[in-house]
Parts: C-alpha cells; structure tokens; sequence
C-alpha cells in the first residue's frame, strides 16, 4: 500500500466524489454504512434516494446518495449549544454523544435532512436479536446523529499511516462497499488524489450550492455519451415541487413538535411583554411597581415555555450543557437571556428595597430573550420557511404584539391595575396595539409575497397562505377594529378591548404554531446540472446524423 | 483474535453469498463472542473477483436472517391432517430423531411399494427455486437425490415465468447461451429490451456496467417501465408491452431491406460462419447434395451448387438458382429435386423480413418509426464491421454491440421471436460471440457442464452438436416419466439435470386438478421435498396452486420460518442456514449473469457461528435421510462420484474417496471435497484440506479470457451459428407434431405452430388480451398490462421477510406499492398513497398506489412478486403481487413450455369498490 499520508504537505480535506451516472441506487452502500456504525431502525446515515424529473413521455430517473455532506461551512456546528457537533481541522464534521442534549438545533439547521434523532430504541424484529444487542449504541439514544465519514475508520488510517482512498479497511463503509464504484473518498487538499483528479478532469455539481455551505461531497454527471445539461423548469414543475412523495422535496420537519413550538409560543409572549414594558418603564410611562407585576408574570410564561422545551429535548438531564456555546449558538445565549432575566426578576422580588438597576436588567434580557428566539428560527437553515429575512422581524414584532395584547387583556380584565399609568390606559395600550397588528400585518405580507415567497417551497407557501387570512383577520384586522370599536364605544370597550389583546395574543401563538409546526418543510434537495439521458426530449444524443 | 481493549473475541470468516444466480460473492462475517456481527466485502479478491470482491445488499441481510426470532427452532410434525389455507397445520416440535424415523418410514415404505406410481411417475418429488442458487446451500442432500432413484423433479415454482425461459433454450442451440450477456467491458452499443441487469446482474453486472458507462458505452432501454436499468441507460424508449419482437424485427428490416444489406451486414461472416448461404429447397428444407447429404451453397465463381464444406470461389448469399438435391424433411421424408427454383437461406430472410418495416412496427409496439431506424443505424454504425482485437494473442472479430432481452420478453409467446431477432441481429454484424459482442455465459443443457467451450463440438450439417430430445417414431418418449413431460413435449429442453426444471413446469400443477385430452392422470407425489422454495408465492396463480399443495400426502419442507407452502407441510426440518453451515462453490470461468473471469476456483461457506437452534446442516440431514432410507451406499458413492460438487477421486492422481459403509460426518465430506478441488486445480501441487479453506475462503487459478468467446472454438472446428435459418428445430417440431398426432393429443397444437423455419410475427400482445375472452369479458374492461420487475434487496433468500432488506427497499421507488403513471392514475382519481385494488379475470391482489412519469400509461408495475400470508414479516407488508393475478393456462404456455409476467387488469381504488372486491375473491375462491 502506497504510503501517501506521510507524504502529504498539508492537513488533509476529506471529502467525496459520487458519480451519478453509475449509481444504480442498489442501497448496498445505505446497509453497508448501517452494519459498520450499527445504526438502528429507520436510521439511515447514508442513502440513496430514487428520482424523477419530467413528465412521461420526456422523464429521466436517477439515483442521488445523500447524507452528510461534511460542510466547509457547516450551519450544524454554530447553532449547537453545547459543542457537541464540531468540525475536525480535516473538515469532518463530528458528533459528541456524550455531550449532545438531542435539542436538534443541529438538525433543522442542516439542509440535508442528514441527522436523526433516535428517542428510543427499536428493534428490527420487534423483540432484540443477540447481533443487536452486542451492535446497541446506548450512548446515542436520545441525541442528534449523522454520517460521520466513518471516523473511527479514518482516524484508525492515519493511526497506521494508510491512505482511507485507496484501503479498503479504513475507507468509509459507503465507499468501500458500493457495487458500481460510484463512491470515492479522498482528501480534496491533495491535488494528487484521486477526488481531486476526478473533479479536474470532469465537471461537477453539488447540492444545496446556492445556500453557501461549501459541501464537501461532489457529484460527476456526465459520460463521452451522457453530457451534462443545465437542469430546468420542466424538470421540477410546481406540482412536482408540491409532491411529498417526491425524494427532492424536503420533508415536514418533526424534529421540534408543540413542545418546541410552546418555547416560540410562550417565550415570545412573555419576553414581549416584558420587553414592551421595559420601553414604558424607560420613557416613564408606568410604574416600578407595575413593570414588577408583569415581569414576575412574564417570568412565570417564560420559565413555562422553557419546561415545555426541556420536556422535548432528547436528553433532559444533560441540559445544563446547553450553555456551553454562546460565542455561536443563539440557543445558548437565548439561556442565558432567560437566566439573567429570571434571575432579575427573582432578585426584585428578594430585595427589600426596589433597584432600579434590576427592571432594567429584565427588561433587557427579555429583549435578548426575544431576539435570541428570532435568531434560533433564522439560524435553521434547513427551513427554508424559518430562515428567509423577514422571519427575525415577525418574531419581534408579534412577541411584542403579543405582549401588549397580553397587557391590554390583563388590563380590560382588572387582572392588574393601571394604576393611572399611561402605558397602562387601556386606550392608550389599545393605540400601541393597533400600530403593532399593523407592522405585524406588513411584515407579514412581505413575507407572504416578497422575496420570502420566492425562498420556500410550493408545500410550506401553501401552509403560509392557509395560514394568512385567519392570520390577517383574527390576529391583526380584528383587534384593530375591536380597537376602534373600543374608542367608537366606551361603555363596553374594557371587554372589546380585552378580546382585541386575546386575539392579538392568539394571532401571534397562531402563526408561530403554523410556522414550526406545518410550513416547517425542510430544504430537500436542488439540483443545477443533470445527466442528459432519459426518454423523448431527456434522451442522450444522437450516434449518427 | 482477541481484542485488547475490549477483551472480546473477535473474528473475521471468510464465506461466500450465493443468494441470487448473479453470485457468488465472496465476503466476511465479523463475528464477536460468538455473535456474528456484521457483514462485509472479502476484499481479499477485490484484485481477481471482477466486481471489486465487494457483496451487494442481499448479503447483509444475512445477520438478521440468522437471528430472525421467527425461525422454526427445531423439527416439527403436523398434527392436523386436514390441509388448507384455512387450516391450522398444528406443528409441534420433535425431535430429531423422530422427524427422521417419520420420514424414513414413509421412503422405505415408498421403496417398498415401488419408486413409479401406477402413472408411471416418480413417487418422490423435489422442488427447489431460486434459479439454481439452492443448490449451493443443500449441501449433499443432491447425492441423496441421485443414490434415490426416479425423482420428479418437474414441479416448477415460477420456473418458466420467472427465468429466462427462450433464451435458455433458444440460446443454448444457437450459441451455448443458458443466458446472455454483453461483452461489458468492450462494447459500446447495446439495444436492452427490458433485461434489468443494473437489479439483476449482481455485482459484478452492477460493477462492469458502470464501468462500462464511465467509458461511455451508450445503452437504449427499451421497455415499458422506467427500470433500475433504465434509469442509467443513455436512452429510454418506452414500448407496448410483449411487442418486443415487433421492434426487432423492424431494426433487422431497417438494416435488410431499408439500408443496403451490404454495407450493414458483416457478409464475410455470413457466408462462412452462418448458415445464410445454404440452399434452401421449395419446401423449406435444405436443398442437400445428392451424395453426402450436405446442405449446399451456390458457388458464383462456377455457377454450381456445392456441398457447404466443399472449396467454393464466392458463395451467394442472395439470388434464385436453379440446382439439384433433396430435401430431407421430417421423419426421414425424402424430397428428390432433379431441377428445382433454390434460394440461399438469407435470400429467404431478406423475402421473410419484408413485410416489417418501421412504420408497420410503429402501428404494432408503439415506438415512433424513426426511432426504430435511427437506433438500427446506431447499431450499424457502432458495430465496426471488419475491425479485429487481439485476445491473448488469437486475432478475433471486434464487434462492439450487443442485444439483450429481458425476461418478460424472453418468456411465454414471442419469446422465440426475440431471441431469434436478438440472435439475428448479433449474426448479422459478426457480434455473436467475439470480443465486444453478445455472448453466452455458461451452459446448463448441454455437456460438458463445466465448460461452455468445451461443449462446442460437432454436429449435423455443419453446426454444433446438440442433445434434442428424440422425436422420431422409435426414439420419442411416448408417455411422460415425469409430470411436466419435458422430454416429450420440448425437444429443446434436452437432458441434464437442469431440464426438469427448464420444461413446462407450471404444468403439474395444471394437470393435477385436470388432465387435458389423452394424458395420464397426474397424481400428487407421495412425497415431495421442498427446499428454499415457495411455490404458493412464486408461481403464477398462488391459489391454484396453494389448492393443488393441499393434494400433496406428504410433505418434508426444509424450513427457516412458516411460509405459504410448508404451511402444508407434514414434517419441517429446519436447516441450519447461510451463516451457520458447511459448503464448496465453484466460483470463476464464466457463468451467468455477467461472470465473466480471468480466474476459477472454489470458495467456502462455513459455520460462521454456532446454530443458534435445534436446526442441522444440509449435509448432516441428507446423511441421515440416506442411512434411515436404506440407500447409504449409493448416497456416498453419489458424493464420491461429485454429486456435491466436484468428484473425490481420479484415476492415477488422487482418492479421497468416503466409505460406503458408514455415515459420513459432513466435516468428512467436505475435508474430502476440499482436498479433491485443490488437486484438481493444482495438478497435485497443492492439496488443502478444510481448514485451510475455512481458513482462506478460496482458491483460484488462471480462466483463459479467449473462453469467454465461442468463436475461437467454431472456427478451429469450421463449424457455423445455426443462424439465421431453423431446419432441424422445424424438423423437430414436425416430428413432435407427428407423434402427438399419433397419440390423439392436440391440446400443443398451437405450441406446435412456432416450429418454423423463420419465425412469423403475431400480436403477441393480443393473447393476453384476448385471454380475457376466455372467461367470458369484455378485453376493453382490463385497459392496463400488469408487469412486474425485480428488486436487488428483495430478489431471492427470503429477503422480504428480513426488516432489514425492507427498509433499505424502500428508498427505492415502487417498493411498497403499485407503480402506475401519474397522469392516468389522476384520471381515475387515484392518488399517491391510495389502496388500490388490481383485479384481472382470475384473481385480485392489493396494494398502494405509487405515482410516478416513468411508465407507459396503459402499464402498472408490480415490484417483486409477494403476496404472503403467513410468512412473518412479509405478510404484514401489504404488498401487492403479480402472481395473485396471473393464471396457469396452456393458451399462455408457448413451445418451451414457458409464459410470462404479464396478465391484463383494472384497477381502482378499493374503497370505491369493495363490493366488486368481495364478489370477485368469492369468486376466485369459489372457482
């Protein structure tokens, strides 16, 4: 065996080379990668999806491997809290059993659909087979896991100086396994290597290139008979686009369900509110006492939308770790947002004397807290449905909403005392509200139709434009004419009023609710370049004149 | 070996997968304190096995097989003698030691009585499945086979249907072909009508033809669904189903009669190596010299006609002579000529081939005429005509083309017409068996079964000899020894060990319910051996045949789990399986489906882990079946005779022989077997036992690649491909119609029409549809074709039986479902994900609707062929099968004795129609 590794002047840069012209999509490597990493049920690292472009008689049908695709850039390995996904200085992309907590932010950031969380374990047979039970991963039940380029095999390579791209016993299971040759592993730093002479000596493409993670697995497409061509709009017409069962459209994420969803729900509500009152506290407009009141209250919303999420992460008594990544991760500084918060707001109530310093504090960290929320959504670059421009602005601008509909329905409730503030004159209130429902009508518009539209996919624009006119109407025209009502009509306008801050409050859970749970498709897959091969007007050159 | 860091025992075995004809394949099992772990490539052959030594995904299905908690864990006897789907068979567990004294008891008893019942059948009954592929898993229980005497071996479980049924037959006569593959590595051009070899070909197929595509080798699809091998093909043409032979034809029309023959058509390999040039008489016979009986060629340098064999200056091809001669008919009919009208045979061709041109062909299979034509020329102008390649040093023909059929075109009527177009096609470019062209793979029919080459020997009129089954008055078998007929009724089918199962075997069971016009009762055997088959899945009309199963007295079923037809079993003996027992395979040389080797050898399958069971080893049960049935004499000296797989002794070199007088314990059998092969490839060089193999896996030597070829051998003998004219196959079926006139048989008669000198075209499609005449429907009321295709994870092993092999499935688009076009399936308001109910006028079967563009409108598919209902595992999966809705009918039964996948249907979404459902499985049932 040609000792390479030794010889190569720098750190190697692994990666891959898939030729789609000879995959026959026979799954030998999906099973080969499932025995070397004794994967479990459903689990699938590594496998190799059946697709059709076209409509009959002018289709083609080719089948594309995925998983991992080891990123450049990886969106995984900045949104995990607690460093348990890191990226190696030979570019792989790693996962810490150990210290992952399964919250999956590494999963709906990731726009491949390469990671699974497992929160139980299964058997093939129902019942565990002895080769089960001695292949049992325990360690990684509950926690987020992927293709790891069989690292145990490419660290035993360079352990004993052999070169994973041409040894078979510390090549990646994939490649050394697959029946058409179809799979090359090899260090893109080596220009001699045999990824790199392959993606010389022929064109390629990769997928997902437009979002700018720098994929690491690159496909050939193309034979002396089989040129490539530029994919096209009859490719994947809308109707295809829309079809789940269609292996390029990205799934319905499952990975955060209402339990998530009642973190976006009731922090957002609650860091609203106490961000909305902050501002009132800082221009004077309502008292120590009162911002006192609705802190502890948006306190306890807060603190309950944490419960819910830490009942849904996979492993809950590992969350603590959660803290570990604030440099990168908007989920740990969403934390920490919350523990400066909570810990104000617990402060002001242990303190004999008020601190002026500590409302302040809250307030702030709840704004943090709102934001981080907006940033976690946007981060997820596996949504296309959350990651798109106007998504931050509408978590903060409906937390806000929400907040202040909460206000104005505790407010019209008597649930608090206005106390003769201004903030909390329930018109006044009702005025901020109305200017609130409106920018949240825009901002939604604009990302209904704008350059947000463009970015999803036809399933999730569906769910969005379900989602709209209940949106539109019960979350923002109503209160504001409720509003108007109120004013219009004084002697009922405490419970006009309090339904307008209900369904503001409502509208905002609504689309939040609508957006992580039903539009949150994932990316699937896109392709620029496909083989020219197939039937009709798919069908590769002529030989003769 | 023990691990250091974790103290356990680790260890890596060497054995080999042959759960597809494809294999073998050889590969590891890791196994850790006695579990064995995973699965993974041998590599240790990656440099000689011509896939890379690499498993393809069946293999690693093997662990879960193993450990499948539905295994039958020791011998079981029936307790309920009432037998039928609805029946409890009440298995409780026995003993080893009684389920042998009950099966010894009834052998003895059957010996006794005598081995041919009152018909003058076999008493015993054995029936394996999986193109051949049991049989490396039955360890000896093959000797036990041949020391017992008569076996009915005719019991088909999809044979015929599921196989390459034409071309086995067809392809062996004409160019030793059991089955047929393209020379992969060198050829550039293949016309593929509907052979799926990316799902089929197994490793190796998998691997040469990507490497193959990657040197830019351009492959047109022509089939009616969009399949694995489609997909990867440069080009997909979609087809009427069963028109195949329509666009053949128009391709050799196109290259005949459209273009000039002389610029298309390799003429100096006709006139020498073809039998094109031979002088055919005014009644289609050969016009033969009057002194040697020799077929004769027109000379045009003397103007004369001249025996085949004689100096001739230039010999015609084309033209109208008049010669003398006679013309040697059927049964010895002698036509004297003084003066007769002659034609060289292509001169024939060309007048027969007249009539289908592309733009007929259009009207018939669907395929735009200008299609048929340019792939004709694409075909023309890749085939180099006149080129050579040096093989090993031998000057050989380059003929970088290939055609290759699948198995639905391959099978029941029109089959013939392709394989012979197909043939034709090769013959006409010189790309029958030279480098770069369509080659055979090994042979089944003829002998030597070990070497295809070998087998190449000559025969009448200048061909290759070959074993026809005697039609002649005195030498035909006048009444079936076995209850297919094979000899009787298909000469082709010849008489190996193969031929059994290569006749009519879905006739027994046709039979047995009814007999037709003048032919014996066909009883049930009183015993029957079931072994890795499942024919109440696997045959066509599962019902009849799981009704027919119920007939049987006595059933000894070799089982890994309860499934559809031991489920009528009386005793279940559980083998122990891949992982957990002993075998040699011969492994190299070349053989199908794309086997084509620089090496041959022999590799091991052993006892990876200890049986998990009370389950026993193939060898170790035929060793007791032999001593508890009396014959253990004759079973040994079967095993020393190779009746395991290769002979124990030979003359002057070596005896490893077993004593006749014991029971030999299998590590005995196999030490001995072990010993026998490395002589023989040795030359006595090397002799190693069983463990050396246990511990090596294999053992090779050099597999000259100039074998791959025929050619090399017919030239060195002068003889010629028996192309394009079929004298002695039309002889043969004259005679055949003779004798079964002779016996007041005429229920073949319409088998006995394509015994012709050219085969004639028909809308072969229009059996099917007017099949549904038959039971009183309207055709127009079963608008599509159901076709089935075969899956890679499921094919073969019992694989859809393992969660394994199903998940990883069902990536694969159709896995789970009926494969219906997408536009036409939203006309009848089916959606993705539907139950859909397919109903043809013999049976229904269930499944959901998978929408998808790549396939023709009037066509549903039907991946795999499962439609389990007791087999655990698969008959939870809802999978619809092909086999519920086909029917085993003689009017879809062609000469070879062979029908197809294919069968018309509705469909439509169950709910919608539950009520015709229910009235037609009561029917079905009821009928």
């Amino acid at each position: 065996m040609t000792n390479r590794l030794a010889e190569r002047p720098t750190p190697p840069r692994w990666g891959m080379v898939i030729d789609v012209n000879r995959c026959v999509g026979c799954q030998t490597c999906t099973v080969a990668c499932k025995h070397w990493n004794d994967t479990q049920p459903g689990v699938q690292w590594r496998s190799v999806i059946d697709v059709e472009t076209g409509r009959y008689p002018n289709v083609e049908r080719f089948f594309l491997v995925v998983g991992c695709q080891h990123c450049a850039v990886p969106p995984c390995v900045p949104v995990c809290p607690t460093g348990a996904t890191q990226q190696r200085d030979d570019g792989l992309v790693t996962m810490n059993y150990d210290t992952c907590i399964g919250c999956a932010a590494c999963a709906v950031a990731c726009p491949y659909d390469a990671r699974t969380i497992a929160h139980e374990h299964q058997w093939y047979y129902g019942e565990e087979t002895p080769q089960e039970e001695s292949a049992r991963h325990p360690e990684r039940e509950g926690v987020a896991q992927k293709c790891t380029f069989c690292v145990d095999k490419v660290d035993e390579a360079t352990a004993s100086k052999r070169d994973p791209a041409i040894d078979f016993e510390v090549m990646p299971a994939c490649a050394a396994s697959c029946i058409s040759n179809a799979i090359y592993f090899g260090d893109f730093n080596n220009p001699a290597s045999n990824v790199s002479t392959l993606v010389r000596d022929q064109p390629t493409m990769r997928l997902n290139e437009d979002l700018g993670t720098d994929p690491q697995i690159k496909y050939l497409y193309s034979t002396p008979t089989v040129p490539g061509r530029d994919a096209d709009a009859d490719d994947f017409d809308e109707q295809q686009q829309s079809d789940p069962a269609n292996p390029l459209v990205g799934k319905r994420q499952t990975f955060w369900d209402w339990r998530a969803a009642m973190n976006w729900c009731l922090g957002g509500l609650g860091s609203g509110l106490a961000a909305s009152a902050w501002v009132a506290y800082i221009i004077g407009q309502i008292s120590m006492q009162e911002i006192h009141q609705l802190q502890l209250i948006a306190g306890v919303i807060i603190l309950a939308g944490l419960f819910f999420v830490w009942l849904k992460i996979g492993r809950r008594w590992r969350a603590w770790r959660a803290l570990w990544r604030p440099q990168t991760s908007w989920m740990s500084r969403e934390l920490y947002a919350a523990g400066v918060f909570l810990a104000s707001v617990m402060a002001t109530t242990q303190v004999s004397q008020p601190v002026v310093g500590l409302y302040h504090l809250a307030g702030l960290a709840a704004a943090c807290f709102l934001l981080c929320q907006a940033r976690i959504l946007h981060s997820a670059k596996g949504i296309p449905a959350w990651r798109t421009l106007r998504v931050p602005w509408l978590i903060v601008a409906s937390g806000l909403l929400e907040g202040v509909g909460l206000t104005l329905l505790l407010v019209s409730t008597n649930m608090i005392s206005s106390g003769g503030s201004v903030y909390l004159d329930p018109s006044k209130l009702a005025g901020v509200m109305v200017a609130l429902a409106l920018l949240n009508m825009l901002l939604w518009l604009g990302y209904r139709y704008g350059a947000d539209r463009a970015a999803r996919p036809p399933l999730a624009n569906r769910i969005v434009d379900n989602m709209s006119w209940p949106l539109l109407i019960v979350g923002h025209l109503v209160p504001v004419l409720l509003a108007l009502a109120a004013w219009l009509d004084g002697a009922s306008s405490a419970a006009l009023l309090g339904t307008a801050g209900f369904l503001a409050m409502a509208g905002g859970m609504f689309w939040k609710c609508g957006l992580i749970l039903k539009a949150s498709y994932q990316h699937g897959f896109s392709l620029t370049r496909l083989p020219q091969r197939g039937s009709g007007t798919r069908a590769a050159p002529s030989l003769v004149a | 070996m023990k691990d250091d860091v974790t103290g356990s025992n680790k260890q890596s075995v060497p054995l080999y997968c042959y759960q597809c004809p494809a294999g073998p394949d050889l590969m590891r099992v890791e196994v850790e304190d006695g579990v064995a772990k995973r699965i993974v490539s041998n590599f240790d052959i990656a440099e000689e096995h011509p896939g890379g030594g690499r498993v393809c995904v069946k293999a690693y299905g093997l662990i879960q097989k193993t450990y499948n908690p539905h295994r039958i864990r020791q011998p079981m006897k029936r307790t309920n003698p009432n037998k039928g789907r609805d029946e409890d068979p009440g298995f409780v567990p026995i003993s080893w030691q009684e389920a042998f004294q009950i099966v010894g008891e009834k052998l003895r008893e059957i010996r006794t009585r005598g081995l041919v019942n009152e018909e003058g059948m076999p008493r015993v009954a054995s029936t394996t499945g999986g193109g051949g592929t049991p049989v490396q898993y039955m360890g000896s229980f093959p000797a036990f086979l041949a020391a017992w005497g008569p076996i009915d071996q005719s019991y088909g479980a999809g044979q015929g249907v599921k196989c390459y049924h034409s071309e086995h037959l067809y392809g062996e006569l004409w160019h030793r072909a059991f089955t047929v593959s393209p020379d992969t590595p060198r050829v550039n051009y293949i016309i593929n009508c509907g052979n799926n070899v990316e799902s089929t070909g197994g490793v190796i197929g998998v691997w040469r033809g990507a490497n193959a595509r990657a040197r830019g080798v351009k492959r047109v699809q022509v089939e009616p669904h969009l399949s694995v091998t489609g997909a990867v093909s440069a080009e997909w043409v979609p087809i009427k189903p069963k028109t195949d032979a329509a666009f053949l034809y128009a391709l050799l029309h196109r290259m005949l009669i459209e273009q000039s023959f002389e610029t298309t058509c390799d003429l100096p390999h006709l006139k020498k190596m073809t039998n094109s040039p031979y002088l055919v008489g005014p009644n289609g016979w050969f016009l033969r010299d009057v002194e040697s009986g020799k077929p004769q060629v027109w000379d045009l340098s003397t103007d004369s006609a001249k025996p085949f064999d004689d100096e001739v200056g230039d010999v015609a091809l084309t033209g109208t002579f008049q010669a003398s001669g006679f013309e040697s008919g059927a049964d010895n009919e002698t036509i004297q000529h003084d003066e007769c009208q002659t034609q060289p045979a292509f001169q024939c061709l060309i007048e027969h081939m007249r009539p289908y041109d592309a733009d007929w062909a259009e009207t018939e299979c669907e395929v735009p005429a200008e299609t048929i034509r340019r792939v004709a020329d694409e075909y023309v102008s890749q085939a180099k005509i006149g080129e050579t390649i040096d093989i090993q040093g031998h000057t050989l023909p380059y003929r970088p083309v290939a055609v290759m059929l699948g198995k639905g075109v391959n099978n029941g009527w029109g089959g013939y017409h392709c394989c012979w177009a197909r043939t034709l096609l090769a013959t006409l470019v010189g790309a029958l068996e030279v480098p770069g062209g369509t080659l055979g793979t090994t042979v089944k029919l003829v002998r030597p079964a070990t070497s295809r080459v070998g087998s190449v020997l000559p025969g009448e009129d200048g061909f290759m000899h070959h074993s026809f089954n005697p039609t002649s008055a005195n030498e035909w078998e006048r009444e079936p020894k076995v209850r297919n007929a094979y000899k009787m009724l298909v000469p082709l089918a010849c008489d190996s060990p193969w031929s059994p199962a290569l006749g009519p075997a879905h006739l027994p069971w046709l039979f047995q319910k009814s007999a037709p016009k003048n032919w014996p009762r066909t009883q049930p055997p009183d015993l029957w051996f079931c072994y890795r088959t499942n024919p109440a899945i696997s045959s066509w009309n599962t019902s009849e045949v799981a009704a027919r199963l119920a007939e049987f007295p006595f059933i000894v079923a070799f089982a890994y789990t309860e499934d559809e037809t031991n489920h009528f079993a009386d005793v279940l003996l559980p083998e122990a399986t891949d992982l957990e027992s002993t075998q040699l395979i011969r492994i190299g040389g070349t053989k199908f489906v794309e086997n084509y080797w620089h090496h041959d050898g022999w590799a091991i399958r052993q006892k990876a882990i200890e049986p998990i069971h009370d389950t026993m080893d193939m060898t170790d049960i035929a060793s007791h079946l032999a001593r508890e049935a009396g014959i253990l004499d004759g079973y040994v000296d079967a095993i020393n005779h190779g009746a395991a797989g290769s002979r124990l002794s030979r003359a002057n070199c070596y005896d490893f022989s077993l004593d006749k007088e014991n029971m030999p314990a299998g590590d005995d059998i196999w030490d001995a077997m072990c010993k026998a092969v490395s002589w023989d490839m040795s030359d006595g060089d090397e002799i190693h036992d069983l463990n050396w193999f246990r511990r090596e896996g294999y053992m090779l030597r050099e597999f000259q690649e100039l074998d791959w070829y025929l050619y090399p051998a017919l030239e060195r003998q002068g003889l010629r491909f028996e192309m394009p004219y079929q004298e002695r196959l039309t002889r043969h079926g004259k005679q055949l119609e003779h004798r079964l006139r002779e016996i007041g048989l005429d229920w073949w008669d319409d088998q006995l029409a394509e015994y012709e000198f050219m085969p004639t075209y028909q809308s072969f499609s229009d059996i099917w549809k007017n099949y549904v005449t038959e039971f009183g429907e309207d055709p127009e009321a079963y608008p599509f074709w159901a076709l089935t295709a075969h899956s890679m994870p499921y094919a073969w092993g019992a694989n859809v039986g393992i969660p394994l092999m199903h998940e990883v499935a069902l990536n694969l688009a159709g896995h789970d479902g009926v494969i219906i076009n997408r536009a036409r399936a939203h006309d009848l308001a089916i959606n993705e994900g539907d139950a859909v109910m397919i109903e043809s006028v013999t049976g229904t079967t269930q499944g959901t609707a998978v929408l998808r563009e790549g396939i023709r409108p009037d066509t549903i598919l039907m991946i795999g062929q499962f439609d389990h209902w007791k087999t655990p595992i698969a008959r939870d999966l809802g999978l619809a099968s092909i086999n519920s809705v086909t029917d085993i009918s003689l009017k879809l039964t062609d000469s070879t004795g062979s029908g197809a996948d294919l069968v018309r249907v509705k469909i439509y979404p169950v709910d919608k129609h539950l009520a015709t459902r229910h009235d037609r499985i009561s029917r079905v049932t009821t009928s």
